[in-house]
């Protein structure tokens, strides 16, 4: 999933100092299940501006909706009203469901309420953590199910750096070092030998290094109904 | 080792160390945070004559110093060959090769590839860091421009290509420990000619390691130096220990060097004292290392203490050094 | 200043706090009538919600009891 964070109280207050009528608006699936910008964040940021607002000098009304997602047009469009009405939305989506908020709806004004982090998994309890680069050219069947893309800090392809140290990271004994986890998997299924020849250096053009990606699926492509040429058979369903 | 370039062409002084099988000595000489060359040449004064080349590091621990390609012309003209280290950290294969490229036009001839340090270690903590390739994957890329005169994206290059000697490094005390071993065969294979290894003090391991590479039977193929690095007193050997990932420094060495100050009240003779010891337990550890099967030389990294070198290598019976042929004035 | 009487919301369980918020009053005890009892089937149910609603409408001070 999508894992992000709400941004500080006063950084979001600062970015509505100028509006009267504010929408807090969540989103109800990755954020919400990293406890960011779902339902219940959406409540306590807005109660939270409220009385900020209150404190000082008490001219914004902060409405919060939660939709079950803000990066789909479908979803966003059940918003619509209450995002037209608002001055200014405060978007607790990732970024690209705050993205698209503006793209549906050209003149809202749009703030994020987060920053998002990263693609990652909840460990347990209380921790997410990072498992995906989203580099375009997975090499988890080469390093037996972990990804060094993501989690090496360096992003090696040949093995890990003089910085490991007891299964750690040399950026912090908070990460866990992913070569030494793939070494150790490697050896337990007997794969280690992958490791001798040279992983060659990494195409980087399917990542963000070859500009902004776009997936473009032909077979799913259909043109908007008002948009079918004149005569032509509609395709169905 | 490999066939070098034409005749024409100086070579590397190392490399011809290593030929002529004498035991190599390298040293260190850390780039200024500033822009004056005068500090590149008062550092290779007190290291001409003592070692056969100098690394030139690259923006060590991430910190921000004079450009390794540039510190090492300096140096060159200053008649101590540099050692070139290049990182995978600051810079893409586009400008790692166009560096190089220049580099070897400078008349630099020793390359090390190093993957880098994490640049969170440094003094541009929020900086982005490259990592579009590895270190080993440096190595390769600078072996095939060397023999076969092409890019890394299989383009040839024009005119006579650069031919490196080129060097990688190792931590042998670094987890997987066992894993070492075959991460020094894989440089091998990807081109090292000599590899020099992160600072030993725990002197078992290491034999461990050099033991390993031997049955392995990757030491015929690659010089390994053993990296030293002599300590300025008890406080060096307990950061050392405690605060750099990686190293390895056994207690009883950290209680060497408290008892070599033991009962000295003055501080400036205590430290005297400390500084000796570091010398004299790094000419020891000289002596044990080039008992090692498979050790042709070491790397004495006297970090900011350039000083010591002197001292270390003659102590250690390693002067006078190989004449240097075909050096820096020639350029 | 001295004068100043805080508005307590008090959050309590069903159980026991309520409970013995009822029994006071059976006692003849008395409390302050500036607290506001909410009872909750369980404090468990409390969310950060209704506590910053409280404050939002004006309370002083919340009491959660259970």
């Amino acid at each position: 999933m999508i894992v992000a964070e709400q941004k500080p109280l006063d950084e979001i207050m600062q970015s509505v100092s100028e509006d009267k009528n504010v929408l807090v608006l969540g989103c109800g699936t990755c954020v919400t299940v990293c406890f960011a910008g779902g339902e219940k964040e959406a409540e306590i940021l807005a109660a939270s501006m409220r009385m900020r607002s209150e404190m000082s000098d008490g001219g914004c009304t902060v409405d919060h909706l939660t939709i079950q997602r803000q990066c789909e047009w479908e979803y966003l469009d059940s918003a619509a009203d209450a995002i037209k009405g608002a001055d200014k939305v405060v978007s607790l989506a990732c970024g690209i469901g705050a993205q698209a908020i503006i793209e549906r709806f050209p003149e809202a004004q749009m703030v994020p309420g987060l920053n998002t982090r990263f693609y990652g998994l909840p460990t347990k309890q209380g921790v997410w953590e990072e498992r995906c680069g989203g580099c375009g050219d997975c090499v988890l069947e080469y390093t037996d199910g972990i990804c060094p893309v993501s989690r090496c800090s360096k992003s090696l392809l040949n093995g890990p750096c003089g910085g490991s140290h007891d299964g750690l990271c040399e950026v912090s004994d908070e990460m866990e070092c992913a070569w030494h986890l793939i070494v150790e998997r490697m050896e337990k299924l007997g794969h280690l030998d992958r490791l001798e020849e040279m992983h060659e250096p990494k195409n980087w053009s399917a990542a963000r290094d070859g500009g902004p990606g776009k997936i473009v699926r032909e077979d799913l492509l259909r043109e908007p109904p008002g948009e079918v040429d004149e005569g032509e058979e509609g395709t169905g369903s | 080792m490999s066939e070098q370039s034409s005749a024409a062409t100086p070579q590397s002084n190392l490399a011809k160390v290593f030929a002529s099988g004498a035991f190599a000595v390298t040293g260190e000489l850390g780039p200024p945070k500033g822009a004056d060359p005068e500090v590149i040449r008062e550092k290779a004064k007190l290291l001409k004559g003592f070692v056969d080349a100098v690394n030139i590091t690259d923006n060590q621990t991430a910190v921000v110093r004079m450009s390794s390609i540039a510190a090492a012309a300096l140096s060159h003209q200053a008649g101590v060959e540099p050692i070139v280290q290049m990182t995978c950290r600051d810079r893409n294969r586009l400008a790692i090769e166009a560096d190089l490229l220049g580099a070897w036009a400078l008349g630099l001839r020793n390359l090390l590839c190093l993957s880098g340090d994490h640049q969170t270690f440094g003094n541009h903590k929020d900086s982005k860091n490259v990592w579009d390739i590895d270190s080993i994957q440096l190595v390769k890329m600078m072996e095939d421009m060397r023999s076969k005169g092409i890019f890394i994206n299989g383009e040839e290059l024009e005119g006579e290509p650069p031919d490196f000697f080129l060097g990688a490094v190792e931590n042998p005390f670094a987890d997987p420990l066992h894993y070492r071993p075959f991460r020094v065969a894989k440089k091998v294979r990807a081109g090292a000619k000599f590899l020099q290894t992160q600072c030993i003090y725990n002197m078992d391991k290491f034999k461990d390691f050099m033991s390993k590479l031997g049955d392995m039977g990757v030491l015929d193929d690659i010089h390994i130096m053993a990296g030293l690095s002599p300590l300025k007193g008890p406080g060096m050997a307990k950061y050392m220990r405690d605060m750099v990932p990686g190293m390895d420094v056994p207690d009883e060495v950290v209680e060497r060097m408290t008892g070599a100050g033991q009962g000295i009240e003055d501080k400036a003779e205590r430290s005297k004292a400390w500084r000796a010891e570091g010398i004299k337990y790094c000419i020891e550890q000289i002596q044990e290392v080039r008992e090692i099967p498979g050790v042709r030389g070491v790397h004495v990294m006297a970090i900011e203490w350039e000083e010591a070198v002197k001292p270390i290598v003659e102590g250690a019976g390693l002067l006078p050094r190989p004449q240097a042929i075909g050096s820096a004035a020639s350029a | 200043m001295s004068e100043f009487k805080p508005g307590i919301v008090a959050f309590c369980c069903h159980h026991c706090a309520y409970g013995a918020a009822d029994l006071a009053g059976a006692m003849r005890l008395a409390y302050p009538d500036s607290i506001r009892v909410v009872r909750l089937p369980c404090t468990g149910k409390l969310d950060v919600a209704h506590v910053l609603s409280a404050f939002e409408h004006g309370a002083d001070g919340v009491m959660v009891a259970g």
